[in-house]
């Protein structure tokens, strides 16, 4: 593609993603540009028309255009707060006290074990010999890491940094649920996969095919999810079940800890068959020789799992692990916990529920609540990590082996 | 690996197998059940017809269709000419981004391609605001076109990727000596980029059409009112969130609207986990 060049190239690669740019500059860069204005301003339900007059409002908030200019209410106008940044203080101001900071060091040495434990294993993996096993080291490391976190008290600094911030509450909860419902979702896909990959079993085609089906109804979430919720109600299956044993069953779903198991739950139904199949495709291209090989060598079954099968799917997993970690799956989930709990139960008034997670908890600022400026920050902080977490993904993992190149 | 393990063995690997097939299934077959039920209770209060159809009737079927109560056609309607266009316009818009991508050679391309993935990272949730203002001064707001807009963009990114991985696969050497032949970029990129592409442009399709089809958030902010306006997943969602329920209704409309998906998934399974993992694009 090089025969032409000059101002007929530009024409022609602006012909090319003219539309893709402009619909991400309408519907990507613009929201991000308002919702980081509107951060530092006093935008709630008390303040909540733009004041045309001011030169940045005039520009970026629609109501001020010309042809929509009528329609803007009389209510006092919202306006740059003094200082700008105080819904940014109010949010993770905390974190820059003396205690915040320390809390933060205490998490941060937490992890040094497991850095550790890592590196101590990729020492191994290059000497012929190894004195303990991959498991071995891990369960060490592990160990070390419960003797850390118990001796420097990682819980209390977590509770201190929660004390006063709903923020941390929530993003706290929700990297909570991420670490239990992705492993869970790939252990799941993984097992299946294994069990469904050998030739032995009969109906394996029956199987596969089976396990489409919650993949198929994740896409329309909002609906099982509120047949989940049924199970769990008041006079739901499982309380009728119950019933025939004659016991009577709580409301499950206002039971803080079960509706946070109950939203793993579902989550485990939509995401399980798309793990298991991203899992059975890396299998089968496992090459048979691999096996046959190690077969030879008298490698047991565990030991053929942990050094030929997890080491070889890997590049094939773990860039899947991470975008669902990072994705509506795991840190953004918001439609099932929005129709099975709504982000309750609730935890007294104006804390967030027991099943508020990060996106459950801006949905309900911005909708009922009208702190546009609140949300607005919030936004800007989540955005912040998860801009970084992808770019992060990116550099680890294979899919952007062709924009790299 | 493909040993046959000790009966033990074997007898846990069924047993998971089958609790999985169960844990998969029963979800639907409950609504399956509750559609076909007389009343309008989910629950039943004998314990067999939890888990086999007693009596099935097709009454749920008809009243929903009849649309006296719940205009469950008009929802239907709306959420495939909502899911129809989306799918179209991100095609014809996605293809043409990716080719680029894929086959000119430009500044800031690599960069990009990187910066479109990142910024898509802003929470859809979030800029909910600032898209219905933006759609309101367009004049497009509570009206389906706007949807569509908003859903375009959405998908946009994703597609792009997935499409520009597939172009990647291409031999670029066919278009070489298709240009020597004197084919330009366009006639290159509708007569051979195109064409050779269609394994990703049906999977690209099905996943656009799917997302338009079961998208909750954006519909139910951007159409606010009146019922018949409404896409399906909003409607159906208004319907079970009244203070008395009419279950059998809303599983029926359930079964409508999941049963036809799970068929065209699992005819087209082969091709989805393909077109999932094609050209290096996973997740």
């Amino acid at each position: 593609m090089i025969a032409w060049s000059g101002r007929k190239k530009a024409l022609m690669i602006l012909a090319f993603i003219g539309p893709t740019l402009l619909g991400i500059l309408l519907f990507n860069i613009y929201p991000i540009s308002y919702n980081v204005f509107i951060s530092f301003t006093n935008r709630n339900q008390y303040h909540p028309n733009p004041d045309c007059s001011t030169f940045l409002t005039n520009i970026i908030e629609p109501t001020c255009w010309p042809m929509f200019k009528e329609s803007s209410g009389v209510s006092t106008p919202y306006s740059i707060q003094t200082p700008a940044f105080q819904n940014y203080i109010n949010l993770v101001g905390q974190l820059f006290t003396g205690t915040g900071l320390l809390a933060l060091l205490k998490l941060a040495i937490c992890f040094v074990p497991l850095i550790v434990t890592a590196q101590v294993n990729k020492y191994y993996d290059r000497r012929l010999t190894r004195p303990v096993s991959g498991i071995g080291v891990w369960i060490i490391g592990l160990l070390i890491t419960l003797l850390v976190v118990w001796v420097i008290d990682a819980a209390g600094a977590i509770a201190s940094l929660q004390t006063g911030s709903d923020f941390f509450i929530v993003v706290f909860r929700t990297v909570l649920f991420v670490i239990i419902t992705v492993p869970i979702n790939y252990i799941f896909g993984l097992a299946l996969a294994l069990v469904l990959n050998t030739d032995y079993i009969k109906g394996r085609t029956f199987f596969r095919v089976i396990m489409i089906i919650p993949w198929a109804a994740s896409t329309m979430f909002i609906i099982m999810s509120l047949v989940w919720q049924f199970f769990f109600r008041d006079v739901g299956v499982v309380n009728q079940i119950l019933k025939v044993f004659s016991i009577t069953g709580p409301t499950w779903l206002s039971i803080p800890t079960v509706a946070f198991g109950v939203i793993i739950l579902v989550n485990l139904w939509f995401s399980f068959p798309f793990c298991f199949n991203i899992i059975l495709g890396a299998l089968q291209s496992i090459p048979a020789d691999q096996y046959e090989a190690a077969e030879i060598d008298g490698a047991t079954y565990w030991q053929q799992l942990m050094n030929i099968t997890l080491p070889l799917i890997r590049p094939a997993v773990v860039p899947a692990i991470v975008l669902s970690a990072i994705g509506v799956g795991g840190f953004q989930m918001f439609g099932t916990v929005w129709a099975i709990t709504a982000g309750g139960p609730s935890r007294g008034a104006g804390a967030p529920g027991a099943t508020e997670l990060v996106m459950v908890y801006a949905y309900k600022q911005v909708f009922q609540f009208n702190a546009y400026a609140k949300a607005g920050a919030f936004a800007v902080v989540i955005f912040i990590f998860l801009f970084f977490m992808t770019l992060y993904s990116l550099r680890i993992t294979r899919i952007t082996k062709g924009a790299y190149e | 690996m493909n040993r046959r393990p000790k009966t033990l063995v074997l007898v846990f690997q069924y047993l998971f197998l089958v609790i999985m097939t169960l844990f998969a299934l029963y979800p639907i077959w409950f609504v399956i059940l509750a559609s076909g039920r007389v009343g309008q209770r989910l629950y039943t209060l004998n314990l067999l017809g939890m888990f086999i159809p007693t009596a099935f009737t097709f009454d749920n079927y008809q009243i929903m269709l009849a649309g006296q109560q719940h205009p469950f056609l008009s929802w239907m309607r709306n959420s495939a000419f909502v899911a129809g266009f989306t799918t179209i316009a991100c095609l014809l818009v996605a293809t043409s981004a990716a080719f680029a991508f894929s086959r000119f050679r430009f500044y800031g391309r690599q960069a990009g391609l990187i910066l479109l993935l990142a910024i898509q990272a802003f929470p859809g949730v979030l800029s909910l605001v600032p898209v219905a203002q933006l759609l309101t001064a367009l004049g497009l707001y509570a009206n389906l076109w706007g949807l569509v807009l908003a859903y375009v963009v959405g998908n946009l990114v994703f597609t792009t990727w997935l499409l520009k991985g597939y172009f990647d696969t291409i031999p670029i050497e066919i278009e070489e000596a298709a240009m020597i032949d004197g084919c330009g970029p366009i006639q290159s990129f509708l007569l051979i980029g195109l064409p050779m592409a269609k394994p990703a442009l049906a999977v690209t399709a099905l996943l656009a059409f799917m997302g338009g089809w079961g998208e909750f958030v954006f519909a139910s902010v951007l159409i606010p009112a009146p019922d018949a306006r409404r896409t399906l997943m909003v409607g159906m969602y208004s319907i079970a969130n009244n203070q008395s329920v009419p279950w059998g209704l809303f599983a029926a409309g359930a079964v409508m609207t999941i049963v036809p998906v799970m068929i065209v998934y699992m005819y087209f399974q082969r091709y989805l986990i393909g077109g999932l993992t094609l050209g290096g694009v996973k997740g």
